[in-house]
């Protein structure tokens, strides 16, 4: 029992971090149409430079957590403007292979620019350790499965009241229409690239500082697909649920069946999910016409 | 003048190839690929033979995203299952290499369909992350058949010899490739112009108007996925043989990219755009790293310690590049050259 709980907790932690990256997808598929290979690297790229500012400039937590968020929004805005806006109104094939390599640019950059060993990142706190019913948790991993929480609750609002929201709800169904209704497309899919590269980036930080910071952490990405196409690309908030799932099965596979198993089990899971729903859970059918 | 590809009339439509002095060029093509081994230090040899093998698996990936139109990001699977069915057989249980080379191609096949299957129903990005999906499982699969695979420990293969004729040196090796990589060229041309070839193009353009002409999407799609597969886990048996050790570390995911990279910048759904777009890609990294060093010492020794960064980050350009300036690739570049050729001065 304290097993299972234990591994469910672990299991909730490292699915919340899922959960941001897959609904950093999910902004950028909802607004844009298309999948953003290069999430994993991005988020990465965010991490790395938080943990460059808690170093080099200050290791207070809102200063790395704001110059994080800055860096990210700049990161989401370079990417639109210099590789994703030229590219409008060509194929998705296109449009995706873009992203594959940007993906495979981002990945290098990082390996050239900072170096090939693992690093900690420290700001002074998410390292201690609770005690729940007996359970050891890092308090930062109770701080991400809480940040996941408050984000799906902001971004639900966001996307239900708001006007940008609306708006970029109405680019994604139709964006000729929404042209003629006065919406800037341009200025939409400027704010996806931001606001996805943000939250990303959150997780990224997050995952820095439960665990370790490497090159090898573009395989997030890879991770948080599973999570994305369980909740169905265009369903911002089941992204984010779905990253929950995939990694309480990631957890108990690795727990109850062995370490190779856990690596795959997200990927397993969505090969099953999509032969009977080929839109994910929450995703929604795709109406086609000749 | 004929300028561009014109077809006038069915039989137009299904030649093998659209013009005589093509059968010219092909011909003394293939006669300085069997002087090569002879001329060639060994070196740039090496650089031949990877071409040849990696023209083999980018014929193969055309066949399922070139002309069928179904993107996979996960071909490295059947790649390495190719290797391994290879080195199983005839490293470990000592059968003969041409058992080796069929089973190097029915083994992916038969997992093409297991991956297939649930592709029938799944469009566009969801089958690209299907695929990608499938070729982690694979790895993790041999990975965890230690008895037939030894895990991460690799198979050591030897060289083939078959029929007698042992293809032990470079120069011999070389012409295994080759022959392997004309026969691929020579039965995907003859795929595209068959009845099999038009369905996989149809299916590309327009798979619901496909489907209205009678044409089995389901059949049709699983065929694209185990033809495609059977190739690929050809070339990956002999990318095995040139390595000469087969290892889940040794078929990156980056293949997987780098397969696709040479599609676009060749020319997607063009059996000549996967040769040319092979031997840009592959000669990508050699020509950059001349480059560099004609510029200065310094220059190259940045080169020499982030090599393999530059030569990634390099593939991403070239993708990017190629995809907002030349979507058609290096065909649609001769295409648009030859026609400026007999049309200049006038534009059209």
């Amino acid at each position: 029992m304290q097993y299972l709980l234990q591994l469910l907790i672990s299991g909730l932690a490292i699915g919340a971090i899922y959960g941001l990256i897959a609904m950093g997808f999910a902004v950028i598929y909802k607004s844009t149409g298309l999948v953003n290979f290069a999430q994993g690297e991005m988020t990465m790229i965010t991490a790395y430079i938080a943990w460059t500012i808690s170093t080099t400039v200050s290791g207070n937590v809102f200063v790395v957590a704001t110059g994080a968020i800055l860096a990210a929004i700049l990161l989401g805005l370079i990417i639109e403007r210099l590789v994703m806006r030229p590219m409008l109104g060509e194929p998705v094939f296109a449009t995706v292979m873009v992203t594959i390599g940007l993906a495979v640019i981002l990945r290098s950059a990082i390996n050239f620019i900072w170096d090939a060993y693992p690093h900690g990142l420290d700001i002074g706190m998410g390292r201690g350790i609770m005690h729940l019913g007996g359970i050891g948790v890092r308090t930062g991993q109770i701080a991400v499965i809480a940040t996941l929480l408050l984000l799906l609750a902001a971004i639900w609002a966001f996307f239900r009241y708001s006007k940008v929201g609306v708006a970029m709800r109405a680019v994604a169904a139709d964006d000729r229409t929404a042209l003629l209704m006065g919406i800037s497309a341009t200025k939409v899919h400027a704010l996806a690239w931001a606001a996805s590269s943000v939250i990303a980036g959150i997780g990224g930080v997050f995952f820095a500082l439960s665990y370790d910071l490497s090159p090898a952490m573009f395989q997030l990405g890879l991770k948080a697909f599973p999570a994305t196409i369980l909740g169905g690309l265009d369903a911002v908030l089941g992204s984010g649920l779905g990253g929950l799932l995939i990694g309480i099965t990631e957890n108990l596979a690795g727990g109850y069946v062995g370490s190779g198993v856990k690596e795959v089990a997200g990927f397993a899971m969505i090969i099953v999910v999509l032969m009977v729903r080929p839109f994910g859970i929450f995703g929604e059918r795709d109406i086609e016409r000749v | 003048m004929r300028t561009g590809d014109y077809k006038q009339s069915y039989g137009e439509l299904v030649a093998l190839i659209d013009s005589p002095p093509v059968w010219l060029w092909s011909a003394v093509l293939l006669l300085a690929l069997i002087a090569a081994p002879y001329l060639l230090n060994s070196y740039a040899l090496s650089f031949l033979m990877i071409i040849l093998i990696t023209v083999t698996g980018a014929l193969g990936l055309n066949i399922l995203t070139g002309y069928t139109g179904l993107i996979s990001l996960g071909h490295v699977g059947f790649l390495v299952t190719g290797a391994y069915a290879y080195a199983v057989l005839v490293s470990k249980y000592h059968m003969p290499p041409l058992v080796g080379f069929l089973g190097a191609g029915v083994v992916p096949a038969l997992a093409s369909l297991i991956v297939g299957a649930p592709s029938l129903r799944l469009k566009g990005l969801y089958l690209a992350i299907t695929t990608l999906a499938f070729s982690f499982i694979i790895n993790t699969v041999i990975l965890e058949m230690r008895w037939l695979t030894n895990g991460a420990r690799g198979i050591q293969v030897q060289r083939p010899e078959i029929l007698g004729i042992s293809f032990d040196s470079d120069a011999a090796f070389t012409y295994l490739c080759l022959a392997f990589a004309a026969l691929t060229l020579f039965a995907t041309l003859n795929i595209r112009r068959s009845r099999v070839g038009r369905a996989f193009v149809a299916i590309r353009d327009n798979d619901t108007a496909a489907r209205v002409m009678g044409i089995n999407l389901h059949a049709y799609k699983l065929f694209a996925f185990v033809t495609s597969a059977f190739i690929t886990g050809i070339a990956g048996a002999l990318y095995g043989i040139y390595l000469s050790f087969v290892s889940v570390e040794g078929f990156p995911f980056l293949l997987s990219i780098e397969a696709l990279a040479i599609l676009i910048v060749g020319g997607l759904g063009s059996a000549l755009g996967a040769v040319l777009g092979t031997i840009l890609i592959v000669l990508l990294p050699e020509a950059t790293r001349l480059v560099f060093s004609l510029f200065s010492a310094q220059m190259d020794a940045t080169f020499a310690t982030g090599a393999q960064e530059l030569k990634s980050m390099l593939y991403g350009l070239v993708i990017i590049l190629f995809l907002r300036f030349q979507p058609r690739g290096l065909v649609g570049a001769w295409h648009d050259i030859k026609r400026t050729w007999v049309h200049w001065p006038l534009r059209y």
